[in-house]
């Protein structure tokens, strides 16, 4: 038979390939992530940054009116109070996003793995301590926990992303830690620990290698969470200042203008429709994505 | 055409076909198997793993797991003056058939039980559907025992107990009862049917020689062992004295010291409670030791059925032969089957067999051979022998 | 075990656990200089003149576990440090004024999520993979993601700017004064419930009807996540070996879903419940301050907003940390009555 000259990677691969074609969610995940990759990478010309500025996120604003002005053919999505340009805003924002959720999913990556590896390889008393301690930062509301330590840093994008990180850690700490268990037990290890392999090319080589597949993945399929956290924070007025190319704060900027007057009680729909939109189908690209990978990657699903 | 059922048998299979339809493709899981059961009598099901005895009896019971579909056939079963056929009646009907009149004991006693209930209350299940009559008769019995001895209030207490169990053995399902068995306080009265339960189970476990059955009732499933388990299951099953029991492969996960312990009790309560049974293995040394007849299946098919002594002594199929060769016996040659069993998503043409038969002739690969009568009550699917 | 052992177990457990989110927050203060810190104890303008006699006093330059040791004292005997930014005082008394708004948001709110979460994901699994289960997947999916202050702008702007159904805050204006008018009683500070004590049962209708929106916008999130949960562990229930033999003992379909499988399909769920506490006091933040609820998440919000107010943001932290302890261990608790296997442990 055909099947059985395929090597079980190519066949997982296959079965992968497979599940993700009849899902037609994780379709529109991949869609949708791959659309926010080509606005990332091509916002310099999709949004020209105009000349004489030298730090491209922030808005261009063309005046200091404070009543913002609907759309129009020099600003696609209509400009925010103090006339800052919406489409830039939401364009560049792109880059923002990504950019939180890279650091902080590498950030918190970083954290887990030093915690989860120490505690798994060497256990006892080490692990007991750090493993309490992760479990207190595990327990508490993430969320209430970063605000306050952006509280104390002072309000600005690098303060969530560092508040970010030093809140989202633990439960990589905890995975790879169990990873690490379970790992520890193979013969492998016990082989290379009998060849006198320092504990460091130990847990590097032979652990790490083979425990972080899964958690890479958890990783990447974090990073929705991570950007509506950080707009949250930003939405509270606890991020970077107005006129920053941020969605969180545009929103946040547009909480004003909800209502405009009984003749018009929706005339200002576009300051708070666009930023949001924008967020919501990154995150729900994210979602897809992750929601097709967890589905695939489940072996109690699998079956049928 | 009305199906019939003669008065000796108690349950006839005819020309089952069941597919499950999976992601990967159809597979043809029970593909025309026809069993004859009669009164009394215990016929195992005898087979490799995956050929199709599970799916065999789960049909019997009509609880086929989806995405498993029984697609024809008729099940029969002897309803005392009609033959009823399973295949054809409406989920209530069913429901009363299961547990009362064929229950079942499964492989992995642990998994039949449920973690989060004590063994009162899963086996009490049972009793509460198809024995509540009984129970309530004997609360009443208990309520007019003390009626006279008690004072004016509890007197009064008693009396409309009484009136309650009176209406809930004539009108189980009646608005107001259920109604009355949310109120707090009121509903203490379940009390009395709930310790009437608990009295039949423990009862039932005793029968089951369960050592300390007072302890066992309220115990939790995993704080059974094994073989306690499995008897709490059998307990399960037997507890509405049901008229065909399908074992499924009901000693496989055990030990063989307790393996033998439970066939032994299979065997007494049989006698005890003229039931048949089902036994579905895939042990030749427990059907030897446990059944009246035998049924040997081969990839969804039937592919021999004799008594036991025939099949032992003067096996016909060629798989049957081949099988009892390959049991390890001291002082002989040990032969395993060549091959493996195919996979039923395109099972072999012809005969499912002849890929692996060291008799098989050309005809095996093109056409299905149908069943032959060689003697009298042994049957034989085999382009070998004509009909 | 029985179920008393593992409770004061537990309880024996609550104080290394309540040690160690106080240090936690306590260290994230630390990463102010002790003048900064000392802002927690101002209680006038003529106090910020003498810093230095207040850090003198609470042992703000002493070394860090004297500082903890002052600090937790205070917090024991009930000061939490005082609030300059309005409204001003001591930080507690704030804090329990506020309480009531975001009690009766929760209180409703709590049991909209579970409810319908358990519903709509058993329902799910129960139809796998017809137009229901379709339906209910892709709603979840799209309600997990929904960030919830653009969803709380959207329906202000639906049902309060369009529509003109309901605005923010916690009553109309008519109400609020009614209500801080004598003869009106404010027994238990919780409007709906006030209003029926005080027979004026158009406050209750008008409480509850301000707290539609805000209930919406605070659980979509979170009964999303739970029918994903409910309906993968139902599933998965559905598959076990004691749903075939509840059958064939003769039960039907809908006593062996509700009876067996829901009840074991619970298990994941009540370990969510920690989740979703605390997602429901992070979204009652962001709740409060778009729909202008006077209660503690407004409360933390307008403290974190810079200039901060110290006081404010850690006596918030530390009451939600301590609270959050405490539903923990009522989770765990419930979690023990419906999985006897975990009483033994």
């Amino acid at each position: 038979m055909k099947a059985k000259s395929e090597s079980p990677t190519i066949k997982e691969l296959k079965f992968v390939i497979t599940r993700i074609k009849k899902s037609p969610l994780s379709i529109a995940g991949i869609a949708i992530i791959g659309f926010f990759v080509a606005i990332a990478l091509l916002a310099p010309i999709l949004a020209r940054v105009p000349e004489g500025q030298d730090n491209p996120y922030r808005l261009p604003r063309s005046g200091w009116f404070s009543e913002p002005q609907p759309p129009s053919p020099e600003h696609l999505f209509g400009t925010a109070q103090w006339q800052y340009d919406i489409y830039y805003g939401c364009i560049w924002g792109t880059r923002t996003a990504f950019r939180i959720g890279i650091i902080v999913v590498a950030g918190n990556l970083i954290i887990g793995l030093l915690v989860g590896t120490l505690g798994g390889y060497y256990g006892g008393i080490i692990d007991e301590l750090l493993m309490r301690g992760t479990d207190i930062v595990w327990a508490f509301p993430g969320l209430l926990l970063a605000m306050a330590f952006v509280t104390v840093m002072g309000p600005s994008l690098d303060s969530i992303v560092l508040a970010l990180i030093l809140v989202g850690w633990p439960s990589y700490a905890r995975v790879i830690r169990s990873e690490i268990f379970r790992v520890k037990q193979e013969d492998y290890v016990e082989a290379a620990k009998a060849v006198g392999c320092s504990d460091f090319r130990v847990i590097t080589k032979h652990i790490l290698i083979n425990a972080i597949y899964p958690i890479v993945i958890m990783a990447s399929l974090d990073t929705g969470a991570i950007v509506l956290s950080a707009a949250a924070l930003s939405f509270l007025g606890l991020g970077p200042p107005p006129g920053y190319a941020d969605w969180g704060q545009m929103i946040s900027l547009s909480r004003g203008f909800i209502y405009k007057n009984a003749q018009d009680p929706l005339g200002y729909w576009f300051t708070w429709t666009y930023p949001g939109v924008f967020i919501f189908t990154f995150v729900l690209g994210w979602n897809l994505l992750g929601d097709a990978f967890r589905d695939i990657l489940d072996p109690t699903l699998r079956r049928r | 055409m009305e199906k019939t059922i003669e008065s000796g048998d108690l349950l006839d299979v005819k020309d089952l076909y069941v597919n499950f339809y999976t992601y990967a493709g159809v597979v043809e899981a029970i593909d025309g198997v026809s069993l004859l059961l009669k009164q009394g009598e215990t016929l195992g099901l005898v087979g490799e793993t995956g050929c199709g005895k599970s799916v065999t009896s789960l049909s019997i019971i009509v609880l086929v797991p989806p995405p498993g579909t029984i697609e024809k056939g008729d099940i029969l079963l002897n309803a005392g003056d009609k033959a009823i056929n399973l295949l054809k009646q409406n989920d209530r009907t069913l429901m009363n058939i299961r547990g009362k009149d064929i229950s079942m004991v499964f492989q992995d006693p642990r998994g039949a039980l449920n973690p989060v209930y004590t063994v009162t209350q899963q086996v009490g299940e049972a009793l509460l559907l198809h024995r509540r009559e009984e129970m309530c008769k004997r609360v009443l019995q208990n309520l007019e025992r003390d009626i006279p001895e008690a004072n004016t209030l509890k007197r009064f207490i008693y009396n409309c107990e009484k009136k309650i169990y009176e209406k809930m053995m004539n009108k189980p399902k009646s608005p107001s009862l259920r109604t009355l068995s949310k109120i707090p306080i009121i509903n203490r009265y379940q009390g009395r049917l709930r310790n009437e339960i608990r009295k039949e189970v423990v009862e039932l476990l005793r029968i089951m020689k369960i050592a300390d059955p007072e302890r066992v009732v309220d115990m939790y499933p995993h704080e059974l062992s094994g073989g306690m388990a499995q008897r709490v299951v059998i307990a399960m099953a037997l507890s509405c004295n049901p008229r065909l029991l399908l074992a499924d492969e009901p000693t496989t996960n055990l030990d063989v010291t307790i393996q033998a312990q439970i066939l032994l009790l299979i065997r007494e309560l049989k006698e005890k409670m003229k039931s048949s049974i089902l036994y579905v293995t895939h042990d030749l040394g427990v059907v030897a030791e446990i059944c009246d007849r035998v049924a040997v299946m081969y990839a969804g098919n039937v592919v021999e059925v004799a008594d036991t002594f025939t099949i032992f002594k003067k096996p016909s199929h060629p798989y049957t032969q081949d099988l009892l060769a390959a049991i390890p016996r001291p002082g002989k040659e040990f032969k395993s089957i060549r091959g493996e069993v195919p996979a039923l998503i395109s099972p072999p043409k012809g005969c499912r067999y002849h890929p692996r038969c060291s008799k098989a002739m050309p005809t095996c690969a093109l056409v299905k051979p149908q069943v032959a009568e060689i003697e009298k009550g042994h049957l034989v699917m085999c382009h070998l022998y004509k009909r | 075990m029985g179920m008393r052992a593992y409770i004061i177990r537990r309880l024996l457990l609550l104080i290394p656990t309540i040690i160690g989110v106080t240090l936690l927050i306590f260290s994230v203060v630390q990463v102010l200089s002790p003048e900064q810190r000392a802002a927690l104890y101002i209680t006038s303008e003529q106090q910020a003149d003498d810093i230095d006699a207040i850090i003198e006093k609470y042992h703000l330059r002493d070394p860090v576990y004297i500082q903890y040791f002052v600090w937790i004292t205070q917090v024991l005997q009930g000061n939490l440090g005082y609030n300059v930014k309005s409204p001003s005082g001591r930080v507690l008394q704030n804090i329990i004024n506020r309480a009531p708004a975001t009690i009766e948001l929760t209180i409703i709110a709590a049991p909209v999520i579970i409810l319908s979460g358990i519903a709509l994901g058993v329902t799910s699994a129960v139809h796998r993979d017809k137009l229901i289960d379709h339906v209910t997947r892709v709603t979840s999916i799209i309600g997990w993601s929904f960030p919830s202050f653009w969803l709380g702008i959207l329906l202000l702007a639906i049902f309060y700017a369009a529509l003109g159904w309901v605005g923010p805050g916690r009553l109309n204006p008519d109400a609020s004064v009614f209500i801080i008018t004598p003869p009106f009683t404010r027994y238990t500070k919780l409007n709906t419930i006030d209003g029926l004590l005080n027979g004026q049962l158009w406050i209750t209708v008008d409480a509850l009807k301000h707290l539609i929106l805000p209930v919406a916008s605070l659980t979509v999130q979170s009964i999303a996540l739970i029918v994903r949960v409910m309906r993968s562990s139902m599933l998965e229930a559905l598959t076990k070996g004691y749903i075939v033999s509840a059958r064939a003992k003769g039960l039907g379909q809908k006593e062996v879903i509700n009876k067996h499988a829901r009840r074991n399909a619970l298990i994941p769920v009540v370990t969510l419940a920690g989740m979703l506490s605390a997602g429901l006091l992070t979204g009652v933040v962001i709740t409060e301050t778009i729909f202008s609820i006077p209660g503690l998440g407004s409360y933390a919000a307008h403290m974190a907003l810079p200039p901060p107010d110290i006081a404010g943001v850690l006596g918030f932290t530390l009451f939600t940390g301590v609270l959050f302890v405490i539903v923990n261990l009522i989770v765990d608790v419930a979690y023990a009555y419906i999985d006897p296997r975990i009483r033994l442990g």
